[in-house]
């Protein structure tokens, strides 16, 4: 099974995604804070079950990077009540399927099942999210697995370091300094209870979203969402309810002052003695603090060029742009401006670097809008004996372009439809649209922007792209990356 | 306590008891599909129209699909898949750029094969679609340029083919399983090359003929606005009348048979166990076929081919069944890739399996979980208006009831043991099996034991029956003669000593071109008196492979997997083919050669020579009459994995007093090479640490 690190360029396009037709859903919040989404169509008999955690590498510590996607691994294997690799058969026997990513924001799991299994999946993922198996054998497990993750996807991969290099340069005091693929030494030098202490911060239902799209009834849907997820504790009462199965009497006693045997496992918020319940309210009514970083406001003050020497034969080019945070109504245009420089065989990057120029193998530009701020970059990698001072020229020129005339009716038109296409697209399965209703919900200010942000993206005009191309394609204010061969390397 | 009552009762939840969460929930009752009915008409040029509305999203497809059915091709086998491959590449009104530029702007996908063409985009875009999507099926022109690239495509994949063992074994599967039948007919070179711009309009004018055929819309679109439109762009459609022919499949054995194709040096042998079965698509019995197919061998890990011969015995990585039915004709398959040493008893074990299912009953969960994972998948398949489309056109083609697709899963949850112990006493025919095995000749005495009267058929890499190899008439040591004086044509041995002394280093360069790789590759080879080498494979500026082979030592070097120093076994082995003309030192080199006899090649009687440098073998091919070599196979052998590669030598031309070819063509796994002389140097300086 793959668990997608989400760092590629592709994820961009499925962040924020729009239907012409409208997508319904009933949201609600349960008491213990989870927030659910429940999207209802009868077209195809499976469902998707999805649950999105607002914790990516951005809350890690700066001393223990990679947390967030280790944790990805980690939250397969296994339960209290589900064996160790368990998790994938029990899914794949009912004739489902399922996977999980990563980002610098969320944490994403998800099933696709048949619907008549629709209980299944919540209380697959209701007994992830209430007990975990995090302990030192998984722990051993998946750290070989995500050092395996690292070198093929990153390691052995020529150029693959960019994004860890731009990033770096581009936030010197946030978070997104780090990505979430994160360092191999920190994962080795954590200990057990740092991961516990990880768990039990981020792994709450305050900070759960619960998305489930497609052949449900919301009535009976609602009823095993409050079974499964509504009688997971509340506040700190959820890290109560695990001590209570991973300690022994006499330790949860000396820790909570109130006697073990007082609870029952399968009727945990009713315990026998009143000491007890007075603990369990204090204790639900104990809000788990979260950290989250505040949105960058880190500029760059000039230039930054930086040669980095990697195991190529053909040097590259890398240049990033600060951009803002994903909400921005700029991020539209910006967008926009993007697929006229790189939307395929026909945009203007690929037209004139690479067909008609000739100095670059591969070229491209992209957006990358993140909730606390963003990057624009451009990227190609040279043709033989061709300079990497040519294609930087060759790009400059292009953003000149982009900044001093307002780009063609046809180009415009073309966009318009590209857009058109891919936002309808990406609702065509329940699996799009739970994804979707749970991300505008967590980073876009409300699931219902699934309905109307194509809108916002039809209102720009060529005027705006323009505007936008002056205002942020900084030339005095920007990331420069040579990547060089080693071999050269003096 | 409160608080909580007090939320649950705002929000809609509800209150529940006590919760054991070990307790599994267990499954709901199966659903039925929501498969909307599709609506049927049938226009005055007899297009039969099928709409299947789904609003969901404002998208619409359009595919149409020709009533014929296949032909027999003989002389022009292939001639289908090339007009299929055709259709959208030019038409009177537009060339295949315009084409491909208009689909582009509007975001729409458009694709054809040999008996359909298909149209998706956004329902605003429908007409501009469909003006390009009438336009190819009405107007399709074929462009020689275009026919001619296609050409040139399918001459490269028939070259692979010879190297593959998987497709020479499907290649035979069709063979034997459909005699005088349009599923037994297989492009060749032969074929191929009979095939021109004339025959392939021939075929797009006789099959694509809307008389007897079907336009499947699925999607954002009502029958009030379909109808105009269908008679806007398919309403001026003409033609004869489509091609009708009574197709059967069915098993005419008497008992097992044995086929063989030799593929020289394998480590592995292909096995597949295969026989027609008579069913065609939309059978009763077809849902309950395929679930005993899953038991047998198609459903993954768990299945008894997979569990029998990997988990327990370790004969392969992968053994599968695989169930064909369509409306021609319909075949089981059965096998996978075995070791040498395990073919005979992967065989054993595979017909004890076919054996087993028929005398008796699956287990209880064996079939749920089979049921289980069919419906989840059958299910998630659904969402795709493609898999909707198939569905509603195979209603209407194979006259199933209007909620065949709609009940399916009721039907597959309705399949007992005794059904499935029911269809396998009749379609699975025990003992009139053909036995297709790919692979080296030292297996087949081992695969006497399975053909019911001891004689193995032998076939070609096309599954036609080959000659069988003669005995040589000269001995390997006069065959390597012969060939360096055919190479060295009007010299005598003294003169060619004093050629050969004359010459201290070689460099060639030849350019190497691939139809699916935009840019030419460079291989140089160096060879420096007595016994250095070197070997660079070049592209786009970058070093793909090299390759050093000294007195002393040996190096080769790859782009992804690095470096690596010869052994000195391998440093041994590669001493044994150094020189101008590595033949001439092989009595002295330590080189094993054996001449096996005479092969038909390509039409050509070539002399067989195996070689072994104690690292690998190959095989040279001489031909008979000339000696010129024609042919080398390389076979590269790791662990259990063996890998191939055939160069075919052309274009023989004089230099210094020495033949050699300027042309060559090598075929490795799927990639074919044609490759070109650029330049060859004798004794100018080599630089030959750029190979290390």
């Amino acid at each position: 099974m793959k668990r997608i690190f989400l760092s590629s360029i592709v994820s961009l396009m499925a962040l924020q995604s729009f239907g012409q037709k409208e997508i319904k859903f009933v949201e609600y919040d349960l008491d213990n804070g989870i927030h659910v989404i429940l999207h209802e169509e009868h077209a195809t008999p499976i469902v998707a079950v999805s649950v999105l955690y607002h914790v990516g590498s951005k809350n890690e510590n700066p001393d223990r990077t990679g947390f967030a996607h280790f944790f990805e691994h980690l939250l397969f294997e296994g339960t209290t009540n589900i064996e160790r690799g368990e998790y994938d058969k029990l899914v794949e026997s009912n004739g489902g399927t399922l996977n999980a990513n990563t980002s610098q924001d969320r944490t994403y799991y998800y099933e696709i099942l048949p619907s008549n299994q629709t209980e299944l999946g919540i209380w697959l993922e209701s007994e992830r999210m209430l007990h975990a198996k995090v302990d030192n054998v998984g722990i051993e497990t998946q750290r070989s697995v995500v050092k395996e993750e690292k070198r093929q996807r990153v390691d052995n991969q020529p150029y693959a370091s960019f994004f860890t290099e731009m990033f770096s340069r581009m936030f010197t005091e946030h978070p997104y300094n780090w990505v979430p693929i994160g360092s191999m030494e920190h994962l080795d030098a954590a200990q057990e209870a740092d991961y516990v202490n990880f768990y039990r911060t981020f792994y709450v239902p305050a900070n759960a979203t619960v998305s489930i799209a497609g052949d449900i009834d919301i009535e009976e849907t609602k009823k095993w969402v409050a079974k499964y997820f509504g009688s997971i504790p509340k506040g700190q009462a959820i890290n109560m309810y695990r001590d209570w199965e991973l300690l022994d009497d006499a330790a949860f006693e000396a820790k909570y002052g109130v006697k073990r045997t007082a609870f029952d496992g399968t009727n945990f918020l009713k315990p026998k003695d009143k000491a007890a319940a007075a603990k369990l309210k204090e204790l639900q009514n104990t809000p788990i603090e979260i950290p989250r970083p505040k949105k960058a406001t880190e500029q760059l003050s000039g230039v930054i060029k930086d040669t980095i020497y990697d195991n190529i034969q053909l040097p590259g080019i890398f240049m990033g742009y600060r951009l803002p945070e994903q909400t921005h109504p700029d991020m539209y245009a910006l967008q926009m401006m993007n697929d006229v420089l790189s939307g395929g065989a026909s945009s203007r990057i690929n037209k004139n670097l690479v067909e008609k120029q000739q100095i670059a193998t591969f070229a491209f530009s992209f957006s990358y809008g993140l909730e606390d701020a963003g990057i624009g970059m451009f990227a190609a990698i040279a043709a033989k004996d061709r300079s990497l001072d040519s294609i930087q020229m060759a790009f400059d020129a292009e953003i000149e372009k982009m900044k001093n005339e307002l780009i063609t009716e046809e180009e415009f038109q073309k966009i318009r439809n590209q857009y058109e296409n891919q936002f309808v697209s990406s609702n065509a399965s329940v699996a799009g649209i739970a994804e979707n209703l749970a991300d505008n919900h967590v980073y876009s200010g409300g699931a219902n922007k699934i309905n109307t942000e194509l809108a916002n993206y039809m209102k720009v005009t060529r005027e705006d792209i323009q505007r936008v191309a002056q205002k942020y394609l900084t030339q005095d204010k920007r990331i420069i990356l040579l990547y060089l061969p080693k071999e050269g390397q003096q | 306590m409160k608080k909580l009552i007090i939320a649950l009762s705002i929000v809609p939840c509800f209150v529940y008891g006590q919760l054991d969460r070990s307790v599994r929930p267990s499954a709901g009752p199966a659903k039925t599909i929501n498969i909307k009915d599709s609506e049927v008409y049938k226009t005055s040029n007899g297009i039969t129209v099928i709409l299947s509305e789904n609003h969901k999203l404002p998208r619409v497809t359009f595919e149409v699909v020709v009533g014929s059915n296949p032909k027999m091709e003989g002389e022009l086998a292939g001639l289908s898949d090339i007009a299929g491959s055709l259709i959208t590449a030019g038409t009177t009104n537009r060339s295949k750029d315009e084409i491909d530029a208009t689909i582009d702007y509007i975001g729409a996908n458009l694709s054809a094969d040999d008996n359909s063409i298909r149209l998706s985009c956004l329902t605003k875009h429908m007409s501009k679609g469909l003006d390009i999507m009438s336009d190819v099926l009405l107007n399709a022109n074929f462009p020689q340029n275009e026919v001619d690239r296609v050409i040139k495509q399918n001459e490269s994949g028939l070259l692979s083919a010879k190297s593959d063992a998987g497709t020479m074994a499907n290649n035979a599967v069709s063979k034997v399983n459909f005699p005088n039948h349009p599923y037994g007919e297989i492009m060749t070179e032969a074929s191929l090359a009979n095939i021109n711009r004339g025959m392939l309009e021939g075929f797009y004018k006789q099959t694509f003929t809307p008389e007897g055929s079907y336009l499947v819309v699925v999607g954002d679109i009502d029958m009030e606005t379909l109808k105009p439109i269908v008679e806007q762009y398919f309403g001026s459609w003409k033609g004869g009348q489509p091609y009708k022919a009574e197709l059967t499949s069915k098993n005419t054995n008497s008992g097992n048979r044995v086929f063989f194709v030799n593929k020289p040096g394998a480590v592995q042998s292909v096995i597949q166990v295969t026989f027609p079965i008579d069913i065609k698509a939309g059978h009763p019995d077809y849902l309950k076929l395929n679930v005993l197919n899953q038991v047998l061998g198609g459903g993954g890990f768990g299945s008894r081919l997979m569990q029998n011969l990997r988990e327990d015995k370790a004969y392969t990585y992968g053994c599968y069944s695989r169930l064909n039915v369509t409306e021609n004709g319909s075949w089981i398959n059965a096998g996978g890739n075995f070791r040498n040493a395990v073919t005979d008893s992967a065989i054993t074990q595979i017909l004890y399996e076919f054996d087993r299912i028929i005398k008796s009953e699956v287990t209880q969960d064996e079939l749920d979980l089979i049921k289980s994972s069919m419906a989840g998948s059958f299910s998630r398949s659904l969402e795709s208006p493609s898999t909707v489309a198939r569905f509603a056109l195979s209603i209407i083609r194979n006259n199933l009831p209007k909620d065949y697709y709609q009940t399916y899963l009721q039907k597959l949850a309705a399949i007992s043991k005794q059904d499935i112990l029911d269809v396998a006493k009749k379609y699975l025919t025990a003992n009139k099996l053909n036995i297709v095995v790919v692979g080296n000749e030292e297996v087949i005495e081992k695969l006497k034991p399975f053909d019911a009267d001891g004689k193995i058929e032998k076939l070609d890499a096309f599954g036609n029956p080959v000659k069988e190899r003669m005995a040589a008439d000269i001995s390997a040591d006069e065959l390597l003669e012969s060939y360096v004086n055919a190479i060295m044509p009007d010299m005598n041995a003294k003169m060619r000593a004093k050629t050969l002394k004359k010459i201290k280093s070689v460099e060639e360069v030849y350019e190497f071109t691939m139809p699916q790789m935009p840019f030419p590759m460079t291989s140089t080879r160096v060879w420096i008196s007595p016994n250095t080498t070197g070997s660079k494979l070049e592209a786009q500026g970058m070093t793909f492979q090299k390759e050093y082979v000294g007195a002393t030592e040996g190096k080769s070097t790859n782009m992804q997997t690095g470096s690596e120093m010869y052994s000195a076994e391998k440093l041994a082995a590669k001493h044994k083919s150094v020189g101008i003309i590595p033949e001439m030192n092989y009595k002295t080199s330590g080189m094993q050669y054996e001449l096996l006899g005479i092969e038909e090649v390509d039409g050509k009687l070539c002399y067989v020579l195996k070689l072994n440098d104690g690292e690998s073998e190959s095989f040279e091919y001489f031909e008979k009459g000339t000696f010129m070599k024609v042919m080398t196979l390389s076979i590269q052998t790791n662990g259990e994995e063996s890998s191939e590669s055939r160069i075919t030598y052309s274009k023989y031309t004089n230099h210094n007093g020495i033949l050699f070819p300027d042309a060559m063509q090598i075929a490795m796994g799927q990639a074919t090479l044609s490759g070109k002389l650029k330049s060859r140097s004798f004794n100018t300086k080599i630089d030959i640490e750029s190979f290390k």
